[in-house]
């Protein structure tokens, strides 16, 4: 087992640093680390107008968002291991040529993923606020505890999705009564005990007060969802051959006012048959959103007035424009290389099916609206939210092309999509903090992504296509 | 006759009758095609194209090449793939470029169909650029890639009318029947991609870069994956297709099925191109060309 792993680790390794150079790979939780280090000395300020535990809640809220961004191993399974890599390309299709089972080899691949984000994210975030504690007044012991916490907090979000997307791959009712248990069971927390019920998470007790037994109920919880999700991973069943019936000429017929009919119609279809558009939605777009949104409303008091609405609308934006990945992850260009298109045309077609898609965060910020009673800024929101989302995306684009999944790993591009996006949140931010029908402003940024994806057409035609 | 035609060719006597069913939206195929003689006797009788006047490197003297490459060059670190190459391709002709495992052969087909850029030389297909205007290549040509790759999440029917979507062939249908027909995969035309055997899905590449009838095919090691009647189906419809005019560039290393369909032929060998020249000339210095191909290449390994 430790073999394969440790080899799984050197493709991954390898995939990345082709790509863009071992340095800058090598670079990448430097980064993270350095980000970490130098934000820990805003601690004393941020401290004047945040009380601790409301930071520590907005520090595990991310993690707990990271890892439930990365866990859908589950739902995508066999998808992602075939049409990222490509089949028989590396390790995680030797199960054809070893004497290996593929749930095995799935094993190692989900663990190896996880090893692999905790030491790109986790450990260098953790390692730089635990460096800067003799400088910012945190004991050392409150540092490492927080290291702690936070790698529980990473391991509860990837562990819950991968669990409720392995249980989603297998029925859809049984998903749903799942959602339903947990919902009655916070709500009945929540009603018996008159808190918040965010503030029973594990590790944010144990950040609160460390106790073995309550370590040891985080692990013992952590180790049943990964378990049970491993256990229900379906192999792929080669030799199946389900038949469908021509969905792509009705589709192409719907999507004639678009650009690239054909393109779109084939993105759609790519979406609906894996299983994708529904589970990416759930597992990477509603859920992380529902839970960021869960923890800061515990921080409404510290806001301006409708802060929160504006603070989860741009937080939506950001998320939303993930979307682009999940209309590039599977597809490389090889399908098209043997066409009559190019490069950049298939960056509008996937911007073409990214647009679509964000009529669902448009009905989130709306149903946020709503929900939280300030309907009368509705159309702010949704404006900010989606200006937002559309100008990251440009950014994505623009830097990444048609791999976004793989070259966000390479510092240089993900310090430059920090920066360029950093300062447009904060001033959005800050705009509607002023006055929230300011936000409407924000439609603005349609003309720096309207640039952006031009420059991205031009750039990415002239470089050699790959196949990642 | 047409049953012994069959037996002559491998294809089963029957197969070329299913084949012959229904409307043919490429007259003049099937007619020839099922007539033709098995492939030794094709030789003999010297179906192919002549092979004419022609410069070291290929060239054929008073006739514009359909490709043309100058000192093309492609370098992936320190690795030299292609090395100065300089190719010429006649209308008409099956050219096979051969060459040993990591040769170069596919990166000389992905350069000449805009996939990859050249580190320095020039090479235009069909008189165009392949570096200024790579998309306008891969409209008029047809393209096998070395590893097939339908996408997922389509069924093959769905793949073509995509295909057929991109190019703006018009007919889809019934040349999409003809053929899961002919390649005789028409009971997977509902079958998503994804769950294709590699045989099928080859067939399905090989359909989708002759369903338009291009004027130059370039096809990277097209018979690899086909059991042995639908490589003898696939080598006749080879050869009768450069007989209607049409231009392939085929790389393969397999010499035998070079041998036996190619009219030119060049070899490439660690990026460099040691020979060039048409078939029929080796054959009348009474050479092999598996034989003349180890001894070039040995001799270089060598050097």
């Amino acid at each position: 087992m430790f073999e394969l792993f440790t080899n799984m680790v050197k493709e991954e390794w390898r995939v990345h640093s082709t790509m863009f150079g071992s340095l800058s790979f090598a670079l990448f939780p430097v980064m993270i680390f350095g980000i970490a280090f130098m934000g820990s000395f805003l601690l004393p300020l941020m401290r004047t107008t945040l009380p601790a535990g409301n930071l520590t809640l907005i520090v595990h809220a991310n993690y707990l968002m990271l890892g439930l961004m990365v866990g859908g191993f589950g739902l995508l399974g066999n998808e992602v291991m075939n049409r990222r890599f490509g089949q028989a390309s590396l390790l995680a299709y030797s199960a054809r040529s070893l004497p290996l089972s593929e749930k095995f080899i799935f094993l190692n691949f989900v663990i190896k993923d996880t090893v692999y984000y905790f030491f790109l994210w986790v450990l260098p975030f953790g390692f730089g606020y635990v460096l800067a504690s003799p400088f910012t007044g945190v004991s050392l012991t409150g540092a490492l505890l927080l290291l702690l916490t936070l790698t529980l907090s990473f391991l509860f979000g990837l562990c819950g999705v991968f669990f409720l997307s392995a249980v989603y791959a297998r029925s859809r009712p049984v998903l749903w009564l799942v959602l339903l248990a947990v919902c009655l069971g916070t709500g009945g927390l929540a009603a018996l005990t008159g808190m918040n019920p965010v503030l029973f998470f594990p590790p944010l007790l144990l950040n609160d007060a460390f106790t073995w037994v309550n370590f040891l109920i985080s692990c013992v919880i952590l180790a049943l969802l990964f378990g049970v999700a491993i256990s229900l991973f379906n192999p792929e069943s080669v030799g199946s051959e389900k038949m469908y019936r021509d969905a792509f000429t009705p589709l192409m017929q719907r999507f004639s006012f678009l650009p690239n009919p054909p393109l779109a119609a084939k993105d759609t279809l790519d979406l609906y048959r894996s299983g994708s558009l529904v589970g990416q939605t759930i597992f990477s777009f509603l859920l992380p959103l529902a839970v960021i949104w869960f923890f800061l409303s515990l921080l409404d008091p510290f806001f301006p007035p409708h802060g929160l609405l504006f603070i989860v609308a741009v937080t939506t934006g950001v998320i939303a424009s993930t979307m682009y990945t999940w209309v590039t992850m599977f597809d490389t260009f090889g399908p098209y290389a043997c066409l009559p298109v190019a490069v950049s045309t298939l960056i509008a077609s996937k911007l073409t099916t990214f647009a679509v898609l964000q009529v669902i965060p448009a009905i989130f910020i709306m149903a946020v609206s709503i929900l939280s009673g300030e309907v009368v800024y509705l159309i702010p929101a949704v404006v900010l939210g989606i200006s937002v989302s559309f100008y990251a995306v440009g950014i994505m684009a623009w830097l990444c092309g048609l791999s976004p999944n793989v070259l966000v790993y390479d510092v240089k591009v993900l310090f430059v999509y920090l920066i360029l996006v950093g300062i447009v949140l904060a001033i959005f931010t800050a705009i509607a903090f002023a006055n929230p029908y300011f936000a409407l402003s924000s439609a603005i940024l349609v003309i720096p992504t309207w640039l952006l994806v031009k420059k991205a057409k031009v750039r990415w035609d002239t470089v050699d296509p790959e196949g990642f | 006759m047409p049953g012994a035609i069959g037996n002559c060719s491998g294809i089963p006597v029957g197969s070329e009758d299913k084949i012959l069913k229904g409307k043919n939206p490429y007259p003049g195929f099937h007619s020839t095609a099922m007539r033709m003689p098995a492939p030794h006797i094709r030789h003999v009788l010297n179906l192919y194209p002549g092979p004419g006047k022609t410069t070291p490197h290929g060239q054929v003297q008073g006739m514009d090449p359909l490709i043309e490459t100058h000192d093309l060059s492609k370098q992936f670190g320190d690795t030299t793939a292609v090395d100065h190459v300089t190719l010429f391709v006649k209308k008409g002709a099956l050219f096979g470029l051969l060459g040993p495992n990591g040769s170069g052969k596919t990166t000389m087909i992905r350069m000449l169909t805009g996939q990859t850029r050249p580190g320095s030389g020039t090479a235009s297909v069909l008189g165009i650029d392949v570096v200024k205007d790579p998309v306008g290549v891969r409209e008029r040509v047809g393209i096998i890639p070395e590893q097939e790759t339908p996408p997922s999440f389509l069924t093959s029917m769905e793949y073509l009318k995509f295909v057929a979507a991109v190019r703006k062939i018009p007919d889809l249908e019934t040349k999409a029947e003809w053929w899961f027909d002919f390649l005789d995969f028409a009971d997977k035309k509902h079958v998503l991609c994804k769950d294709l055997s590699r045989g099928t899905r080859q067939k399905l590449m090989f359909t989708q870069a002759f369903i338009h009838e291009p004027e130059l095919a370039l096809i990277d090691e097209p018979l690899i994956n086909f059991d042995p009647i639908v490589q003898d189906l696939v080598k006749e419809y080879l050869a009768e297709y450069v007989k209607k005019g049409k231009t392939i560039f085929l790389s393969t290393h397999i010499l035998e099925v070079a041998e036996e369909i190619c009219s030119e032929f060049a070899v490439l060998h660690k990026g460099t191109l040691l020979h060039t020249g048409p078939v029929a000339e080796l054959k009348a210095r009474g050479e092999h060309l598996p034989s003349f191909f180890l001894s070039l290449v040995r001799k270089d390994r060598h050097v």
